[in-house]
């Protein structure tokens, strides 16, 4: 009853004072509730048997007003009737007070608090322009089945306005409920969803795992929640994870994750979190070895000198746009509790660290093992040699937004080169071949490598730089973005700029065995026939999960089913603007997202279709 | 001493038992491996698994989770099933424990 009178039904006008109350909370519905349960509770608290007399019926009144003189006997005989008629009403309504307690609670639970209020609001601009109800107590014919029976406060109303007994009144809700599940999550929200953590690359076929479901529920009812008990670390982390993503961590609900014994804080999205909240954290999780803070940005050099009082086995540092923090701070904190920390990643840095904060950095951090540096806006080339300082470091992702020349990078590759296992260069537009070069000379111990968004070097860099490397095969391959950029030349030049077909079939060769993860999106110009001859089917890449080929445009029908072919653990292929891709049957556990169909979904998921199947029903769509 | 029946027993701690396919079971990985012969656990020659760490409550919706994800197994678009919010805790520790 309550769904039906909650969402978009248009309502009369109210009165300034209903407006008042309702601003402060006051509701006139639970003002009129309780004087009627204090009349009742008068009644039949014994304010006399006659006040309730009155009520049971009107006949009876006017046989007692017509019979004045009447015998002891009769009189007696009448109170005994009354009597029970009393008792009947009692219990009646007990019984029916009871009942409804219990589905009003249910009901609270279901809603949630947020939903009262408007409830009552509905209620109360529905009330105002009804006409009187019979008063409790009162006897009324039910509308639907004609019975009599007993008005109580809490008898419903039917769907021509009279009133239900209590029977037909329990169907009619049961109804309504019926009638409001399906219309409480519209289809079209529910596919967009899911095509969302489609593209997110979670959604797989079939059923979700019961802790994912389990996690998403505790998630809905965060604001009950008080702790967490001994929740090992690893869903600690993933709740916190969801909670970041729902943007429902707040200082109320920080708590949760907080925990003395616990060694890591990790909350991917600490906007709403304040400094005393910062304090808290470190107040009750002094051991804490990982920290990450996403999105600090009220994070400031209060909280950071409480961190580095309380602090002292900090190891992994992870923070994006603390922005409030000071450069003195970040030079006192690495002066301070550089030692022993293994791992520094910073982003989204517009206000403070400077290139002396890095050279600090390098010069009191000798254990660094771990460092990113993404879209910190003024740290230069100065910056740049002072990581090439850093003698232990393994893991190095550079994003920065000033020019950085190639001579530079290339004495970083030179100098950091032989412990590298991952390298990630973003974005360096000035890199050239002489990088690829360095690259291919010093780093043979690389699993990861990104060197993305860069128009300079060569195809014939890339080929050198994957032929006869004596680096391992790489598990994850970015070099998104490497192409010629020129409206007016949209070819390119005549010696490929990017990575072209000749070093991409180098790359397969050199890495396809243990190749995880490759990036080649917008690399556009691949020839057809480059990836015809890397995805031919006879070869085959066992590892191969994730394929982003977006914007590649040579690529076709023929290539996907390659793909499908050549790589038996794939779990995703990304085709953004892949155009010459039609008509693909997409086999059992791959997800085929973006190829452009405009009456299809944007992602295409197989369900029990093997690859052979699969591919023998393509065939048969082109012939 | 049974071979490979087609049911198994799920016993909780308080000592409701709740009797369902070895193929659903199975789901679980922690209770695939308690069943599987080669390995020798006492669970695989009784076709019986006790778990003291989960009641009775929880195991009935463990249960009933992995009829659910076995009915759905070759479909997409699968609605989720409900949990109720008092379980949800307890249940997430079982979920974690028996790695479903």
């Amino acid at each position: 009853m309550t769904g039906r009178r909650s969402g978009n039904r248009i309502r009369g006008p109210q009165s300034a004072l209903t407006d008042f109350l309702a601003a402060n909370n006051i509701s006139a519905a639970q003002i009129r509730d309780d004087y009627e349960r204090r009349r009742r509770d008068a009644e039949v608290n014994g304010e006399g048997p006659s006040n309730a007399a009155a009520e049971v019926g009107a006949a009876e009144e006017e046989e007692v007003a017509s019979e004045q003189p009447e015998s002891e006997a009769n009189k007696k005989k009448r109170k005994r009737e009354e009597r029970k008629a009393i008792d009947e009403i009692k219990n009646k309504k007990q019984a029916e007070k009871k009942g409804k307690g219990k589905a009003k609670k249910k009901q609270k639970k279901k809603h949630g608090s947020d939903d009262d209020d408007s409830e009552y609001e509905n209620e109360l601009g529905n009330e105002m322009y009804k006409k009187a109800r019979p008063a409790p107590g009162q006897f009324e014919h039910c509308e639907i089945c004609s019975k009599r029976f007993t008005v109580t406060p809490y008898s419903k109303t039917g769907p021509e306005g009279g009133l239900l007994c209590t029977l037909c009144g329990k169907e009619l809700a049961k109804d309504e409920k019926a009638a409001k599940k399906p219309a409480n999550k519209p289809a079209g929200r529910k596919r967009r969803k899911l095509e969302s953590d489609r593209l997110d690359g979670f959604a797989v076929g079939g059923a979700k795992s019961l802790q994912q479901i389990c996690i998403e529920t505790v998630a809905k009812y965060h604001d009950d929640i008080e702790e967490l008990g001994d929740m090992p670390a690893p869903i600690v982390e993933r709740l916190s994870e969801i909670f970041s993503k729902k943007r429902m961590l707040k200082p109320k609900t920080l708590p949760l994750f907080l925990r003395p014994d616990l060694e890591e804080v990790i909350l991917h999205d600490a906007a709403y979190l304040e400094v005393e909240d910062y304090k808290q954290i470190f107040a009750v999780v002094p051991n804490v070895r990982t920290l990450v803070l996403g999105n600090a940005c009220q994070m400031k050099d209060e909280a950071m000198a409480y961190m580095l009082d309380k602090c002292h086995n900090l190891q992994h540092l992870q923070m994006y746009a603390p922005n409030l923090v000071t450069n003195a701070m970040w030079q006192r904190y690495f002066e301070a509790a550089g030692g022993k920390l293994q791992t520094v990643k910073l982003k989204w840095l517009d206000a403070a660290f400077e290139d002396d904060t890095v050279q600090t950095m390098a010069t009191h951090c000798p254990d660094l093992r771990r460092l990113k540096l993404k879209l910190c806006r003024r740290i230069g080339e100065q910056a740049v040699n002072a990581i090439a300082t850093m003698p232990r470091l393994e893991h190095l992702s550079l994003q920065i937004g000033r020019d950085i020349s190639a001579e530079i990078i290339v004495n970083l590759v030179k100098q950091r080169g032989d412990n590298l296992r991952t390298l990630s260069l973003e974005k360096f537009l000035d890199a050239d071949d002489t990088v690829l070069e360095t690259i291919h000379d010093h780093c043979h111990r690389l699993s990861k490598l990104r060197f993305s968004e860069n128009d300079t070097a060569s195809n014939a860099g890339y080929t050198k730089l994957f032929t006869e490397w004596k680096n391992p095969p790489l598990s994850f391959v970015d070099v998104n973005g490497t192409r010629d950029v020129d409206n007016n030349n949209p070819d390119g030049p005549e010696e490929a700029i990017g990575v072209s077909s000749s070093a991409f079939k180098a790359l397969m060769k050199h890495s396809g065995s243990n190749l995880k993860h490759l990036d080649i999106s917008s690399c556009r110009h691949i020839e057809l026939s480059a990836f015809i001859d890397v995805f031919n089917g006879a070869e085959s890449y066992p590892m191969l999960e994730h394929i982003n080929l977006s914007f590649c445009s040579r690529v076709d029908t023929t290539v996907v089913a390659g793909i499908f072919k050549s790589c038996p653990s794939l779990k995703k292929l990304v085709a953004f603007g892949c155009f010459d891709v039609a008509d693909v049957v997409v086999p059992r556990n791959i997800a085929l997202i973006g190829v452009p169909r405009a009456q299809d979904a944007i992602e295409q998921f197989g369900v029990g279709i093997d690859v052979d199947e699969a591919l023998g029903r393509m065939i048969e769509v082109g012939a | 001493m049974s071979a490979e029946s087609d049911y198994v027993t799920l016993i909780s701690s308080d000592g409701y038992s709740f009797v369902v396919q070895r193929s659903s079971a199975c789901i679980s990985a922690a209770i695939r491996r308690m069943l599987d012969p080669s390995l020798g656990f006492a669970e695989s020659k009784t076709n019986t698994c006790r778990f003291e760490n989960i009641n009775g409550l929880v195991l009935e919706k463990v249960c009933e989770y992995f009829y659910y994800n076995e009915k759905h197994k070759n479909s997409k678009d699968v609605p989720d099933m409900d949990v109720p919010a008092e379980l949800c805790l307890e249940l997430l520790m079982a979920a974690d424990y028996l790695n479903v």
